[in-house]
Formats: C-alpha cells, structure tokens, sequence
C-alpha cells in the first residue's frame, strides 16, 4: 500500500512538474528577454522575428474597414478550404494562416458564432502539424459562444497564433511557420483588394499601396525555402508575381514635429509627419488582379 | 488500496485546472479590461527586467509596424511587486522620439498613451521601469476607433 501512496505522490509531482516547465502552455512571464532568447538559439533569428513582428495584422486591416463604414461579408471569407482534405504540411500552414485571418476578420466584426465552425477548423490543421496544444479550442470555443468579451478573443486568438508560430520557428520547421505568416498576409490582402472593388477609399488605396514594403519583408523570409519542394518553389514565384505589380509604386515621407496634449488622464500624441503613396489605377487594378488570383489559386480544390 | 487510487484519480482534475490558469496572465487579464471600450486589442508586450545600471537607457526593445490614419493606445500595467513603474518610449525608423509616457518636464508617467499615427512604418517600441528599477509588466497595444 505505501508503494501505491509513493507512485501516486510521484505522480502527482510529475505533474506539478510538468505542467510548470512547458514553455509553451504557460502564460507566466519570461524570465529573459524573449527576442534575445531566440536570438542566442538561431543565430540571425532576431532579424526574422523583427520581419513577423512587423508585418500587417489582418486585424487591423478589419478596423479600417469598419472605420470606412464597410458591412461584413462572409463572400471574402476562404470558405472552400477543407480542414480534412489537406495532405501536405505545407497546405495545412497555408491554411492555417489563411483561416487565421479569416477568424480575425470576423472577430473584428463581432461574428462569433459563425467563427466556431471555423475555430475547428483550425484546431484540426493545427493537430495536423502537432501544434495543437497552442492553439486554445476550448477556451476561443467558449468565450466565442458566449460573446461577452470581444477584446479576450481576439487576445486569445492572436496568443494562440503566436505560440504555434513560436513552436514551429524554434523547433526547426521555421518553413511552415513562414508558410503561416504568408498565407495570413495573403488573406488579409485579399480582404484588402476584394473590399476596394466594391468600396473606393483612398486610405484603403494607400493601405494597399503600403503592402510593397512588407511583401519585400515576406519574400526575405520565404527565400531560404523556395527550394525546398514543389509547392515552395511555386509560392516563391506567386509571391514575386506580386511583386513585380508594386514595382513602380512609390512611397514619399514629409517631416513634422509630434504634438501632445492631455485628455482625461491620457497622454495623446499626434504625429504631424506623415507617408503617401503614389500608385496609378492601372497599378491598383493589376495589384487586385494577381492577389485574387494567387489567393484563389491555392485555396481552390 | 482503493482510497488512494480515488484521491489520485481526483488530483488530476485539479491539477489539469492549475495547468489550465497558467495559461491567463492575471496582469494580461486585468490590462485587458482596463483598455477602455473604444480599443480593440492588437498585440501585447510582457515586460521583466531586474535592476538595471543606467536611469536613462531603456533595456527592453521590439519593432512593430504602425500604420496611418490609425488611433493606438498603449496601455502600461504594472504588477504589484515591480519597484518602479512601467514606461514607453517609441521611436521611428530614424531614431527620432514619438513619444514617451513620461514629461520630461513635469515628470508625470502616464499609464495609458494614445498615438495618433500619420506615417507608417517601423517604429522601435522601448520599454523600462522608472529609474531603471526591477519590475514586471504588459503593455497591451489596441486600436481606437
């Protein structure tokens, strides 16, 4: 009997144990500075976590949509992708990345009960590339049901994509999570393309516009793997298909002086500096053109 | 013999409860909910530094892209146990200084700072605690709209 009380004490501290030590389920503070860290196990992996950090979150891109007055609508969403029929790990990435910003779009507008088909989804691709565990069903399923607190889920959801992004960058399969981050910018600027269409709006034609810089970031951190198989070397070219329509699409910067002022307690500062761009209609059109149909291309059956 | 293989079996629905907080950052939750309800989260910053030896260099730094015609709010929480407080200072790709949360001349340190952003880019977010001084803390990031 003593036996049986020791293997179950020890059991039971193995757990403890266990469940303190797994850096990736834990939501506690990291002792180090995060991006050293990263920095200190792949040399170069500081510049590469920079790019992730800065490319465009497709939830900003649904802010401007509703700051421009524009309804939800499900025709933008990738609802053809099939969680079950994805064999190739690249295509369960793509997706993944590609329904992410699906999930963040509709979050955006508040659409939380249409969104728990989807959070299925990406639990299933997400099993399909043994980062599951990151991803936090449960709790997205539950606080997506309950629609009581809009600015928990999209924490939830964006926390839950990071840690499976972080998972995969630190153990050696940084062409996947390379493979997310394009297919969540290529959504979002479908999103982008597809609602100017519809919606003519120069901040939206500028947000377009904007893209050149970071689709010059996404191409740095594909490069490493265009070789790496077939589908790579194709996305490799897809992305440079774009590319080649930002070539003549010019970015200017004026100077100015931030203003500050106090309002109820808070600092707010105004920047008087500001970035335009310059880009004909005909360069827009073919911008729209080739995103729709690389977009359409890899999510079609 | 039974007894105990029940109290184990009951442990591990506790434990599995344990495992499952870890996974909410009390100081997250409560940054979350003192964003104000115009901001929609975006991204956050978890922030702990020990002791540093210069007041005036800030030891915690990331890029984030921000964009025009965007209203971001920065909100600094600080935990309980930290000695000094939670502090921002952004700066653009050229190093020039955008903001900071705190007046350098009436030496005010402002929990919540709102940018109000005409160019986009890539801006270098720093973070420290005031004087230098041992803390922990999250920097939740959200759009106004």
């Amino acid at each position: 009997m003593k036996g049986i009380v020791a293997i179950s004490v020890l059991g039971v501290l193995l757990a403890v144990c266990s469940c303190r030590n797994n850096p990736g389920e834990s939501g506690e503070f990291i002792l180090v500075n995060a991006e050293s860290f990263a920095a200190s196990v792949n040399p170069g992996a500081e510049t590469v976590e920079e790019i992730y950090r800065n490319l465009s979150s497709p939830l900003e891109i649904a802010n401007l949509f509703q700051v421009m007055g524009v309804p939800f609508s499900p025709g933008y969403l990738a609802s053809s992708i099939d969680a079950n029929e994805q064999t190739t790990s690249f295509q369960k990435a793509l997706f993944l990345g590609i329904l992410g910003a699906d999930l963040g779009y509709l979050n955006m507008y508040e659409k939380t009960g249409t969104a728990i088909e989807l959070v299925s989804s990406i639990k299933k691709l997400a099993d399909g590339l043994n980062v599951g565990q990151y991803f936090n069903f449960e709790t997205i399923k539950r606080v997506s049901l309950n629609k009581s607190n809009i600015d928990s889920l999209l924490f939830l959801s964006v926390d839950s994509y990071s840690r499976m992004d972080e998972y995969l960058r630190k153990n050696n399969r940084s062409q996947l999570s390379a493979i997310m981050v394009v297919g969540v910018w290529l959504e979002a600027q479908y999103f982008s393309t597809q609602v100017i269409k519809q919606y003519p709006n120069n901040l939206l034609r500028e947000r377009i516009g904007e893209q050149k810089y970071f689709l010059d970031d996404l191409i740095k951190i594909i490069n490493p793997y265009c070789d790496y198989d077939r589908e790579f070397t194709a996305m490799c070219g897809w992305l440079k298909d774009i590319a080649s329509k930002y070539e003549n699409v010019k970015i200017y910067y004026t100077k100015g002086e931030p203003s500050s002022s106090e309002k109820d307690g808070r600092l707010v500062v105004t920047q008087t500096e500001s970035s335009m761009v310059e880009m004909t209609d005909e360069q827009l059109a073919r911008i729209i053109e080739i995103t729709g149909i690389v977009r359409n291309k890899l999510i079609s059956k | 013999m039974k007894k105990y293989l029940l109290g184990f079996l009951l442990l591990w629905p506790a434990l599995a409860i344990l495992c499952g907080q870890n996974q909410n950052d009390p100081l997250v939750s409560r940054c979350l909910q003192s964003t104000g309800p115009a901001a929609k989260y975006l991204k956050d910053f978890r922030i702990q530094l020990g002791q540093g030896t210069s007041q005036n260099l800030f030891r915690y730094k990331a890029n984030m892209s921000l964009w025009k015609n965007t209203r971001y709010r920065f909100t600094l929480c600080t935990a309980d146990n930290s000695k000094g407080r939670l502090i921002l200072n952004i700066q653009d790709d050229t190093n020039n200084v955008v903001l900071s949360s705190v007046d350098g001349k009436t030496g005010t340190v402002y929990n919540y700072v709102d940018l109000i952003c005409n160019k986009s880019g890539i801006y270098q977010i720093f973070f420290d605690f005031t004087e230098g001084q041992s803390g922990s803390g999250v920097s939740i990031v959200s759009m106004v709209q």
